[in-house]
């Protein structure tokens, strides 16, 4: 019984959205997973983030991901999972207050709509106009109509609740260490439980992915940073749209449920990052209070009742790598998503799922988010 | 950052504790409490205290309190009040939000002591307003001076429930009665006795399983449970109550000490999850102590000693004691403490339901675990219930489970009564010597269970010296009805003298007269014109 | 960490007589919401959390959480310490935002 619960058609290393979506996705198409979770389902990332599904400000190599997710599976994926992922697309602004801001806002705007998205600066008031309440200190925005939020913990369990219906197994408590190859394929996980072993091997355990592909000798320069995110008490609806701005003071949204989820950082990450605990610093949050009040003047006196802080991985070009590993067969990798992977899970466990079964992702163009991309600086 | 040597978070017993301490050891202290006054739960606890001379036994809990305060103002420390303590971040820096601000200070040592909140139970109906925890209503009357309800039905009958429930009456309260699932009594027995006496019935081995009302509780349905605790259908009853109040347990409030990184664990018999600490209230983060409830529910009096042995060992830490004195200092406290800790309700006894006799060897009274009052027969095996052969008043006293208690011995002049060293002994009665009546051990036992007994005092009448807190007080040639232990009535009763002074603190001790051969049974007085706060049955 | 397998669920769901009983008050979480997380395949306080936000409410799980505990240590069959619990975090106590942005290592006055 054990002997057979730790043989599976694929391995999945971390149980976050890309873990969970991908089970789904290819226990859909008849091809059974078992997932490998350390810790507890979306423990890292994907329940530590402010819910973004945004294309607007990607870098364009993985804007296909991105525009593919919104138009072709958030409409739908509430219906498709049979849980309201509270999917709002009404809209991101990208706030600036100053030249600079503007400067820098109109710089990423045009990049995006040379990749075919539609996104444009407008002024202050029009801003104002789609988001009432905010300071008269705003000068300008970025604005993509099609960009909007969703619940990450929705998501999340959602798709790990369809998996298990689709018949995916999901092991948590057990810390893989390593891989291993047989017979010139990547076929084995070495555990803290022993040897769980598959066809094919897909990594996607975040920052921690990077040690695991190194025991088979391939090496992603994915390091952690860590981020924060405070929710409030609930307000009666506001606004819809997904919140940044330029100067990253923070980011986040009004859910659905009518709390304020916003994120961002303090300033020290670099030197922060890498502590031995995931932990709150005590310069983060105020600084994102000080950010929001800004901004929105009439949410000083909101209550915030969590603060939590996540790790990010991030990849030393900005964008992930979602990939098959040519040289060690059999192992598919997905991390580095730099703190912007939820809102393109979807999409990317759908490539996932066709790299893994077909090969190659068809349905969507991966093909610059290679595993060996990498180059020293010419 | 401004930065203190030691940080305390909460004014409680512990926290002030640890904070007199260090302060008077020379550390520079300030202490957070996010109440708008210190004291924790201390100012609440209008009873007398258990415990040895050593524990402020037979002292009122706010008396205590107050003491707390006085000295820690003495020994300079800092307490700043409507503070609350947000988060410890690394390097024991300290998020404090008060007076329209969130300031950070930074702390050599971090002493944690928020205490407990209480558990909840989920009924049909106890979102209801009048269904709230029993230290909720504690907080109502001896806080805010507002009665909770009129008609209480208390869930739970360990200390917290008995001992509120007995405030409740004094406050003019009604307790309809006192429920629990478990089969026997959960509190100290002598808490038990005297609401029993007054007529508050128990229901052991049962359950609330509704709060009826439309916009707030106007009665409670209560059940049988089985041996799993699930009720039993067709065992329900209906009491008319306006309050529910649940007394099922604190839980220790760990949450800073957790947020901090500290190394937690689950511990059924410290209440829930507490961190992991050392013989000194050391947690997993050397340097941040953790004392009183939030390391694990206990009370007050253990509470104020472990507050200490944090505070000593961090002096000791940083230097301002040295090992001889720490030593000392450790060895006195921990002597202190596992006074406090013994007998049959020490906290590694929590949940024993297999105690069946007294470390002496007496039987344990089944009535008083089942029913909240000792039955005539069963307190004729206790010696010094027994009121001796004798001419005139002799103390009887009713104290049959190995509480940590000794205040009777040193209350009586003559040394009738002595307890001996190990405090959870019961008390026995030296019947060569003389009880000059005086009434001292009556005021002076926190469990309200010595009375001085005279079974012939002439006429064909009996005397019995009983203790009474409650408002208005009889007045001399009073009549009424005596109680028995189980709150029936006996007989009439003439109240003809009571007796109170500055040393018996706010204990009256009533006389009663009653007719010859009552004397053994009769433990209350009913005074005939109902002006009492205590329920009728 | 304890291993759990985690894999479809063989049997129906089967309602209780008391399931409509909230359990979470800030949230208004019942019992059997947190029974149909079970269901789902929700195994800790952590994931019901999360799933319901149950706990997630002004109080922060301090009225709930020994209660979910609870009804998760009935239906999945484990100790009460082994369900997990809600990590303390900052704030211990709801604070108002232009309050909490006023904290730059900033302590005059006390």
């Amino acid at each position: 019984m054990d002997a057979d619960f730790r043989r599976s058609d694929v391995l999945i290393i971390g149980g976050g959205i890309v873990g969970c979506a991908t089970a789904y996705r290819l226990g859909k198409r008849g091809v059974k997973a078992l997932v490998i979770e350390k810790s507890e389902i979306g423990a890292g990332g994907s329940c530590r983030n402010a819910g973004g599904v945004r294309q607007s400000a990607r870098d364009v190599r993985e804007l296909p991901l991105a525009m593919h997710a919104v138009s072709d599976i958030w409409p739908t994926l509430g219906e498709e999972l049979e849980i309201d992922v509270e999917y709002r697309q009404r809209g991101n602004l990208r706030l600036g207050k100053t030249e600079a801001h503007i400067k820098a806002l109109t710089a990423l705007v045009a990049k995006s709509v040379s990749a075919g998205l539609d996104v444009r600066m407008i002024t202050g008031d029009e801003a104002r106009a789609i988001c009432p309440h905010m300071s008269d200190e705003v000068a300008g925005a970025s604005w993509c109509p099609t960009d909007g939020h969703a619940n990450p913990l929705h998501t999340t369990f959602g798709f790990y609740k369809k998996a298990l219906e689709y018949g995916a197994a999901f092991v948590t408590g057990v810390t893989v260490h390593g891989l291993k190859k047989i017979r010139g394929r990547t076929r084995q996980a070495l555990t803290d439980d022993g040897v769980y072993e598959a066809d094919r091997v897909l990594l996607c355990a975040g920052y921690e992915s990077r040690a695991i592909a190194n025991t088979v000798g391939v090496d992603i320069p994915v390091e952690r940073e860590v981020s924060e995110v405070f929710v409030t008490e609930q307000r009666p609806p506001m606004f819809d749209v997904m919140l940044g701005t330029s100067d990253a003071d923070f980011y986040g949204h009004q859910s659905k449920h009518g709390s304020f989820v916003l994120g961002g950082m303090g300033g020290m990450e670099k030197y922060t990052s890498n502590d031995a605990s995931v932990a709150t610093h005590g310069i983060t949050a105020p600084r994102l209070s000080r950010g929001v009040i800004k901004y929105f003047p009439t949410l000083r006196d909101i209550k915030v009742l969590r603060t939590w802080a996540g790790h990010y991985d991030v990849c030393i070009d900005g964008v992930p790598v979602v990939d098959n590993v040519g040289e060690a067969p059999g192992l598919t990798l997905a991390f580095g998503f730099c703190g912007h992977g939820f809102g393109i899970s979807p999409a990317v466990s759908l490539a996932l799922s066709e790299l893994i079964i077909d090969g190659e992702s068809k349905s969507i163009d991966v093909s610059a988010l290679g595993y060996d991309r990498f180059r020293a600086k010419s | 950052m401004l930065r203190y040597e030691m940080i305390v978070i909460g004014a409680g017993p512990a926290g002030l504790s640890a904070a007199t301490e260090a302060a008077r050891s020379g550390m520079q202290v300030v202490v957070f409490d996010e109440n708008a006054r210190p004291g924790g739960q201390l100012f609440k606890q209008i009873h007398k205290f258990f415990g040895s001379r050593e524990h402020q036994a037979r002292t009122r809990g706010f008396r205590i309190g107050e003491n707390l305060l006085k000295e820690a103002e003495e020994a300079g420390v800092k307490v700043v009040l409507n503070a609350a303590a947000l988060g410890i971040y690394k390097n024991k820096e300290i998020a404090v939000s008060f007076g329209g601000a969130t300031r950070g200070y930074r702390a050599d040592c971090i002493v944690i002591a928020t205490g407990a909140s209480e558990n909840m139970m989920s009924f049909k109906g106890w979102t209801l307003p009048g269904v709230m925890g029993a230290g909720a209503a504690q907080t109502l009357m001896n806080i805010q001076g507002v009665r909770p309800g009129g008609r209480i039905l208390m869930v739970g009958s360990g200390n917290v429930g008995l001992v509120v429930s007995f405030q409740l009456l004094q406050a003019g309260c009604q307790v309809e009665a006192i429920v629990d699932a478990a089969p026997r009594v959960g509190g100290y027995g002598v808490h038990a006795s005297k609401l029993s006496r007054t007529g508050v019935p128990f229901y052991m081995s049962h359950t609330v399983v509704e709060a009826k009302g439309s916009d707030r509780v106007e009665s409670a349905v209560i059940a049988a449970v089985d041996e799993r605790f699930r009720p039993v259908a067709g065992t329900e009853r209906e009491i008319g109550a306006d309050t529910v109040c649940i007394a099922v347990g604190l839980s220790p409030m760990g949450q800073l000490a957790d947020n901090a990184g500290c190394e937690m664990s689950y511990l059924p018999a410290k209440g829930g999850y507490v961190p992991t600490v050392s013989e000194f209230g050391e947690t997993s983060i050397p340097g941040i102590y953790c004392a009183g409830d939030a390391a694990g529910i206990e009370e007050a009096s253990s509470a104020m000693i472990q507050g200490k042995i944090c505070a000593a060992a961090a002096c000791n830490s940083f230097g301002y004691i040295n090992d001889e004195e720490f030593r000392e200092r450790a060895e006195a406290y921990g002597l202190s403490l596992s006074k406090l800790r013994a007998g049959m309700f020490a906290p590694q006894n929590k949940g024993r339901t297999d105690i069946s006799h007294t470390a002496e060897g007496y039987p344990l009274s089944g009535s008083l675990l089942q029913r909240g009052y000792i039955s005539q027969d069963e307190i004729e095996a206790f010696p010094a219930a027994r009121p001796g052969s004798g001419k005139g008043l002799r103390p009887v006293i009713e104290c049959t489970q190995n509480i940590p208690c000794d205040p009777c011995q040193d209350a009586c002049a003559q040394g009738c009564i002595s307890v001996g060293g190990d405090i959870t002994g019961l008390p026995t009665v030296d019947g060569d010597r003389k009880c000059t009546g005086c009434c001292m051990c009556v005021a002076a036992c926190s469990g309200q269970a010595i009375f001085l007994v005279d079974e012939d005092c002439g006429n064909g009448s009996g005397l019995i010296g009983l203790p009474y807190e409650f408002l208005p007080l009889p007045e001399p040639g009073a009549l009424g009805l005596a109680l028995d232990r189980s709150g029936n009535a006996l007989c009439g009763a003439e109240v003809v003298e009571v007796r109170k002074s500055a040393a018996m603190d706010r204990t009256a001790v009533l006389m009663m007269k009653v007719p010859a051969g009552m004397a053994c049974a009769a433990r209350f007085f009913r005074p005939a014109d109902g002006r009492q706060a205590c329920r009728g049955r | 960490m304890q291993r759990t397998i985690r894999t479809r669920p063989t049997l129906p769901f089967s309602p209780e007589g008391d399931d409509g009983l909230i359990v979470c008050r800030c949230e208004e979480i019942t019992k059997g919401e947190i029974r149909r997380a079970v269901y789902d395949g929700m195994r800790s306080m952590n994931e019901v959390k999360r799933y319901l936000r149950a706990g997630m409410g002004l109080c922060q799980g301090q009225t709930c959480q020994r209660l979910v505990q609870g009804i998760l240590s009935r239906e999945l069959g484990l100790p009460l310490g082994e369900t997990g619990r809600i990590r303390g975090r900052v704030p211990a106590r709801p604070v108002i935002l232009e309050d909490f942005g006023m904290s730059d290592g900033d302590s005059e006055g006390v």
